[in-house]
């Protein structure tokens, strides 16, 4: 009985965590679904003791990673990229647009952005994100390394981006 | 620790030149993951130095905007709880039995619903236009048999195999290439001494399945038998009288290949 609360206690994170994974509410729902549902018929081969966040959250992947593979094959261009149809989010934090953010953590690879979030947003241990991702501890961390300054690319050139159109707007004015 | 990954995902974009080895210690120092001797170091060198400053206040900013981003996640998540796999696998293949059993009936049925296939009625008037020409009934003759069956073939895709209709007096008159509906088609033409003359029409294009059960389409004084074996549609049509005809198209469609047993 433990097993399934313990469980339910982290659905609230996987969720968030599949949200931010997929950008798509629905996929991302889906995702849940199939992942608790997995875990639950597959209880026996869960560890006591051992670590069922990472557990719960290697299923998930797991899951995210083939239906990832299936929607590639039907070619997802830019345009309908499930991350088109989210919210945009307003607002700044320390200096950084949300909205540019947002744009910029779906650009990133989808192994950059998965080892970003694990340890950023669910605030994972190298150890435990290892785990969930199924590589050294060293691969989490220059993995982790890479994604940051890609974002940091990104950022710069968004703010590089939105400068040069005004520059434009006063040579057509004159 | 080494870098076990590829060496630098998108590496010519990733702005200054800094060695991957010093980001990788300030991104692991934000994270609090270095063994405490080197994690001294790089605090000093984050003191001193603005570049490096600058870069672990950006990664910082990055990661509140992040959790900012996907902070509110109040609402209740629903799980259904289905039956269990097993038993799902169960009904999935009841479904599919079912499905399996409807297919199958429903391909039994549809021929005899009259579901002709459009390459007879195309062969049928394919005889009705060319077996009264005189001067043009083929493009080339049965003189030119070898040429005959390459270009055929080659047009076809497929090995074509002219059958002798000797026995029952018809002889090869030649061959001509016709549009079928989605590709190109085959008409050899046969004669005998009284100058009545029979078709065997072949088309691959629109051939979907075998169904080598031999067919019959009428239409005024004219007869088709047809039938499809090996992707290949044959059409044999005359006006020879439909029990003569019949017994060609037998003939003809086993030394084509097809099975008796489905006569």
């Amino acid at each position: 009985m433990s097993f399934e609360s313990d469980l339910l206690a982290h659905l609230p994170q996987l969720r968030r965590y599949a949200r931010a994974l997929t950008g798509d509410r629905a996929w991302a729902d889906d995702l849940v679904q199939d992942a608790t549902e997995r875990a639950l018929n597959r209880a026996r081969s869960f560890h006591a003791g051992t670590n069922l966040r990472a557990w719960l959250f290697t299923i998930m992947r797991n899951l995210y990673i083939d239906q990832l593979r299936g929607r590639r094959d039907i070619a997802v261009d830019d345009e309908s990229a499930p991350w088109r149809q989210m919210a945009a989010p307003r607002g700044e934090v320390d200096g950084l647009v949300l909205r540019d953010v947002q744009r910029a953590l779906y650009c990133l690879p989808v192994e950059q952005r998965e080892v970003m979030l694990l340890v950023c947003v669910e605030e994972m241990s190298y150890q435990e994100a290892s785990v969930v991702l199924n590589v050294p501890t060293g691969t989490v961390m220059s993995r982790l390394s890479r994604a940051r300054e890609h974002m940091r690319v990104l950022l710069g050139e968004e703010s590089g981006r939105k400068a040069s159109p005004s520059s434009l707007k006063v040579v057509s004015r004159s | 620790m080494t870098n076990q990954d590829r060496p630098s995902e998108g590496g010519d974009r990733m702005g200054p030149p800094k060695p991957d080895r010093d980001l990788q210690a300030l991104s692991a120092f934000i994270d609090d993951e270095l063994p405490g001797n080197e994690r001294d170091a790089v605090a000093e060198r984050v003191a001193g130095d603005p570049a490096s400053e600058a870069t672990v206040a950006a990664y910082r900013a990055q990661d509140n905007a992040l959790r900012a981003l996907f902070a509110d996640q109040s609402e209740p998540q629903i799980v259904r709880l289905r039956p269990r796999s097993r038993e799902r696998y169960l009904i999935a293949a009841g479904f599919m039995a079912v499905g399996l059993a409807c297919g199958f009936l429903l391909q039994m049925l549809l021929p005899a619903l009259g579901d002709k296939p459009r390459f007879a009625e195309r062969a049928d008037i394919a005889y009705a236009v060319y077996a009264p020409e005189q001067r043009h009934a083929v493009e080339v003759a049965a003189s030119q048999q070898d040429h005959l069956v390459t270009w055929l073939s080659k047009r076809l895709n497929r090995a074509v195999t002219i059958p002798s209709l000797a026995e029952y007096g018809f002889q090869l008159v030649g061959g001509r290439l016709l549009p079928d509906e989605e590709g190109p088609a085959a008409q050899f033409m046969y004669q005998n001494a009284a100058g009545e003359r029979l078709t065997l029409y072949m088309t691959t294009a629109t051939i979907r399945r075998n169904d080598s059960k031999i067919r019959t389409l009428k239409d005024g004084q004219r007869t088709t038998f047809y039938w499809a074996w090996n992707r290949v549609g044959y059409a044999l049509s005359g006006q020879i009288g439909e029990e003569k005809l019949q017994a060609i198209a037998y003939d003809t469609c086993k030394e084509l290949g097809g099975d008796p047993k489905n006569w």
